[in-house]
C-alpha cells in the first residue's frame, strides 16, 4: 500500500503533536429522524463551529441520536448533515477517519482482548501500515499516561482505565473532532475528575452529551434538547440555568 | 479465564510452521483411519507419544491435559470389549490414542496467535471466491474471545441477583435477562465498531478513493439500522 | 453480514463458551451431569435464526481449533477433534441451523387444530404460567420446543452417533444405545431454550435470519 496517498489535502497532525488547530464545521439542515414511528429529531437546523460544544436534555430527548447521526450511524429521515463539506451518509468513512466517537460504556467500544491490539484496530481500519500503527499506539498511550496498560488484558482493567483505553483508541487516529456520549456517567468521582482534566487538555474539538452539567461549565456553547427540538442554544451559564429550571 | 494452552518453548516442533503441522496432522489422522493392523497403530501411538514428549512439557502436566479425552478413549475401549471383542477394542484404543498424542503435540507447540493467523490465511481463498469475508470472520472470533469474560461476569451478576429473589440456579431466570442484555449490547457494539471505521479498506486503491469528491459507498458503510 | 450480525454471532459464541463454566445443575433422576453449552447452541438457533444461529457454534469450534480451552471442563485444542465424541460438537452447527429454520416456521400462533387438541390436554406445571397468554402462546411454545428438539437433539445426536460409530467402530446401534443416557437432559434443555426464547421475544422483537 502506498501511504503517501494519505498526505493529500495537507499534512495530518499525529496524536503526539497536538498543537495544530483542529475543528470542523458541522451543519444540520432541516434534519428529522423518525424511528419506529417516533420522531426522535424534529427539523433540526444548526451550524456548529465552536471548539467545545455541550448537549443536554432529559433521557430520550434525542441527544444520542444527534451525536450518532453526525458520523452516519443514524441516517436522517429528512434533511442532510454536512461535516466539513462531507455528507454524513455518502461520505461516512471519510468523516469517521477524522471524527472519533467515545461511547457511554467502554466495554462495548473495546473490541480486542489486549489494550494495544484494540488501539491498533481503528488504525488498521483506516489503512495505516504496521509501523505507523505501532508508533501511533505508543503515542496515544503516552498522551493519556497509560503506557503501562499496553499489554494488559481488557477484562482486568477498572472502569476508569477502560474509559481511558477507549479514548486512546479514538485519539490514536488523530481526529479533528471527538464526540462524547455521556463520558462520565459510569465513573466514580476520582475518575470523573481525571477525565475532566483530560478533556480540558485536549486540543481537539469536542461535542459532549452529558448529564454531568459541571463538565460543561467552561464550554463555548451549550444546546438544550427536548423532544427532538433545540429549546435553548447559548453560553453554558444561561443554557444550563434554563435546563435546570425546566428539569425542576 | 481464556488463554492459549501451550506454545512457549524451542523444540523442533515449535519451530515448524503452523500450516505444515496442521497439514501433517490431517494426513496422519486420515491415514490412521484406514489402518486396522494393531502393530502399525501401536508404532504410530509410540511416535505420537514421543512427539508429545519432545515438546518439553512435563509428563505430569501431559497426563492432566489428556485426562478427560483419555477417559473417553478408555470408555470406548470398554464398550468395544463388552459389545464386540478385545481385538476391535485394541485397534480402536490404539488409533484414538495415537491421534490424541499427535493432536496434543501440535497444540502444545503452536501459539493461539499462529493458529489464528493460519486460520485467517486458510480463509483467503474463500474470501477471493466471495464465499466469506476474512476481516469479518477474524473480527467475529476476536470479539467472541473479548466477550467471554464479560459474559461470564454478567452470568455471575444475574445469578447473584436471582439468588436474592430465591431463583438461584433456575436456568430460565438466568437465560432470559442474559439474552435480552446481549441483544441490546450487540447494537451498541455494532455502532462502536462502525464508528471506528470498520471494515478496513480492501486493496491499495482505497486511500486514493477517499480523496475523490464523491466515492461510491459500499453497502456495509451504511448504518446497520438504515431501512 | 452487517456489523450487528457480527456482534450477535460473537456474543452468542461467547455465551456458549461462558455457559461451559456455569456449574451444571444436576437432575436427581439423571445419572449424568448437565452442562449448559448445548442450551447456548439451541438458544443461538431459536433466537438468531438459521444462518447467524449456526455461525455462533461455528465460531466456538474455530476457537477450539486454535487451541483455546472453551469447552466445558476447560477442553480445547485439536485433541478434541481426535476424540470419539467430536461428532456431538461438530453437530452443533447443523443443530442450531435446523432449530433456527424450524423456529422461523413454527414460532407463530399455530394451526387451530393443533392448538385445540393441545389446549384440551391438561396443562402441566411447566406450561401453566403461559396459559394466561392464551392458546397462541401455548402453540408458539410447542413450536419452539419442537424446533429445539429436532435441531438440538435429533440433528446433533445424528451427527454424534454416526461419528461415534465410525470413530470407535462399534456400529450405529451400539453408538445409539450408548448415547441414550444423555438424551433426557437434552430434552429438558430444549424445553428451557423454548421457554427462554418465548420470554425474550416478549421483551425484544426477534428478527430471525
Amino acid at each position: 500500500m502506498n501511504h503517501t496517498d494519505r498526505s493529500e489535502g495537507g499534512p495530518r497532525p499525529t496524536a503526539a503533536s497536538p498543537s495544530t488547530e483542529r475543528r470542523q464545521t458541522i451543519v444540520f439542515d432541516a434534519v428529522s429522524v423518525v424511528r419506529e414511528g417516533r420522531t426522535v429529531l424534529d427539523g433540526l437546523s444548526l451550524t456548529l463551529t465552536e471548539r467545545r460544544i455541550g448537549i443536554v436534555g432529559r433521557n430520550g430527548s434525542g441527544k444520542s441520536t444527534l451525536l450518532k447521526s453526525l458520523i452516519g450511524l443514524v441516517a436522517p429521515t429528512e434533511g442532510t448533515i454536512i461535516v466539513d463539506g462531507r455528507d454524513s451518509i455518502t461520505d461516512a468513512r471519510a468523516i469517521r477517519a477524522v471524527t472519533g466517537f467515545l461511547f457511554q460504556n467502554p466495554d462495548n467500544q473495546i473490541v480486542f482482548p489486549i489494550v494495544a491490539e484494540d488501539l491498533a484496530f481503528g488504525l488498521k481500519n483506516h489503512g495505516f501500515d504496521r509501523a505507523q500503527t505501532a508508533a501511533r499506539v505508543d503515542a496515544a498511550l503516552d498522551r493519556l499516561d497509560i503506557r503501562a496498560l499496553g499489554r494488559r488484558r481488557i477484562h482486568e482493567l477498572s472502569g476508569g482505565e477502560k474509559q481511558l483505553v477507549a479514548l486512546a483508541g479514538v485519539l490514536a487516529l488523530g481526529p479533528k473532532t471527538v464526540l462524547f456520549d455521556e463520558p462520565t456517567s459510569q465513573l466514580d468521582l476520582h475518575n470523573r475528575n481525571r477525565f475532566r482534566a483530560v478533556l480540558a487538555a485536549m486540543p481537539e474539538q469536542a461535542v459532549v452529551v452529558a448529564h454531568d452539567l459541571e463538565l460543561l461549565d467552561d464550554f463555548d456553547r451549550v444546546l438544550v434538547i427536548d423532544a427532538g427540538r433545540i429549546v435553548a442554544d447559548d453560553r453554558p451559564s444561561r443554557a444550563l440555568a434554563l435546563y435546570r429550571e425546566r428539569s425542576a | 479465564m481464556i488463554g492459549g494452552i501451550g506454545a512457549d518453548g524451542a523444540s523442533p516442533l515449535h519451530r515448524l510452521p503452523a500450516g505444515s503441522k496442521l497439514a501433517g496432522l490431517a494426513v496422519i489422522a486420515t491415514a490412521l483411519f484406514f489402518v486396522d493392523v494393531p502393530a502399525v497403530l501401536a508404532i504410530a501411538a509410540v511416535i505420537g507419544g514421543a512427539a508429545m514428549l519432545s515438546t518439553g512439557r512435563a509428563p505430569a502436566r501431559l497426563a492432566r491435559d489428556l485426562a478427560l479425552p483419555g477417559l473417553a478413549v478408555v470408555l470406548v475401549g470398554l464398550a468395544d470389549v463388552l459389545l464386540v471383542d478385545a481385538a476391535t477394542a485394541l485397534v480402536a484404543v490404539l488409533r484414538l490414542a495415537a491421534l490424541l498424542f499427535f493432536a496434543q503435540a501440535v497444540t502444545l507447540t503452536t501459539s493461539t496467535g499462529e493458529l489464528a493467523d493460519t486460520l485467517e490465511r486458510a480463509l483467503v481463498p474463500f474470501d477471493r471466491l466471495g464465499l466469506l469475508d476474512a476481516p469479518r470472520v477474524a473480527l467475529t472470533l476476536t470479539l467472541a474471545i473479548r466477550f467471554v469474560p464479560l459474559i461470564g461476569a454478567e452470568i455471575a451478576a444475574i445469578r447473584e441477583a436471582q439468588a436474592v429473589r430465591g431463583l438461584a440456579g433456575h436456568p430460565v431466570a438466568l437465560a432470559v435477562p442474559l439474552i435480552v442484555r446481549i441483544l441490546v449490547r450487540a447494537e451498541e457494539i455494532a455502532d462502536a465498531i462502525d464508528a471506528r471505521g470498520f471494515p478496513p479498506p480492501r486493496g491499495p486503491g482505497i486511500l486514493a478513493d477517499r480523496a475523490a469528491p464523491s466515492p461510491a459507498v459500499p453497502s456495509e458503510d451504511l448504518p446497520h439500522d438504515h431501512p | 453480514m452487517t456489523t450487528r450480525d457480527i456482534g450477535l454471532v460473537a456474543l452468542f459464541a461467547a455465551v456458549i463458551v461462558a455457559l461451559g463454566a456455569v456449574p451444571a445443575f444436576p437432575l436427581a433422576v439423571l445419572p449424568v451431569p448437565i452442562t449448559l453449552q448445548s442450551l447456548g447452541v439451541m438458544l443461538a438457533g431459536l433466537v438468531l435464526g438459521p444462518k447467524r444461529g449456526a455461525a455462533a457454534p461455528l465460531v466456538v469450534i474455530a476457537l477450539v481449533a486454535i487451541g483455546l480451552p472453551v469447552l466445558a471442563g476447560g477442553r480445547g485444542g485439536l485433541v478434541v477433534f481426535a476424540g470419539p465424541t467430536a461428532g456431538f460438537l461438530i453437530g452443533w452447527v447443523p443443530a442450531a441451523f435446523v432449530a433456527g429454520l424450524l423456529a422461523m416456521r413454527l414460532d407463530r400462533d399455530g394451526t387451530p387444530a393443533l392448538v385445540r387438541a393441545l389446549s384440551a390436554v391438561r396443562l402441566n406445571a411447566l406450561t401453566r404460567p403461559l396459559a394466561r397468554g392464551g392458546t397462541g402462546t401455548v402453540s408458539r411454545l410447542l413450536g419452539l420446543i419442537a424446533a429445539a428438539l429436532i435441531g438440538g437433539v435429533v440433528v446433533d445426536y445424528a451427527f454424534g452417533i454416526v461419528w461415534l460409530a465410525f470413530a470407535a467402530k462399534i456400529g450405529l446401534a451400539k453408538a445409539f444405545y450408548g448415547s441414550l443416557a444423555f438424551i433426557p437432559g437434552d430434552i429438558v434443555k430444549a424445553v428451557i431454550a423454548a421457554l427462554v426464547t418465548l420470554k425474550v421475544g416478549d421483551a425484544y422483537r426477534l428478527d430471525r435470519r
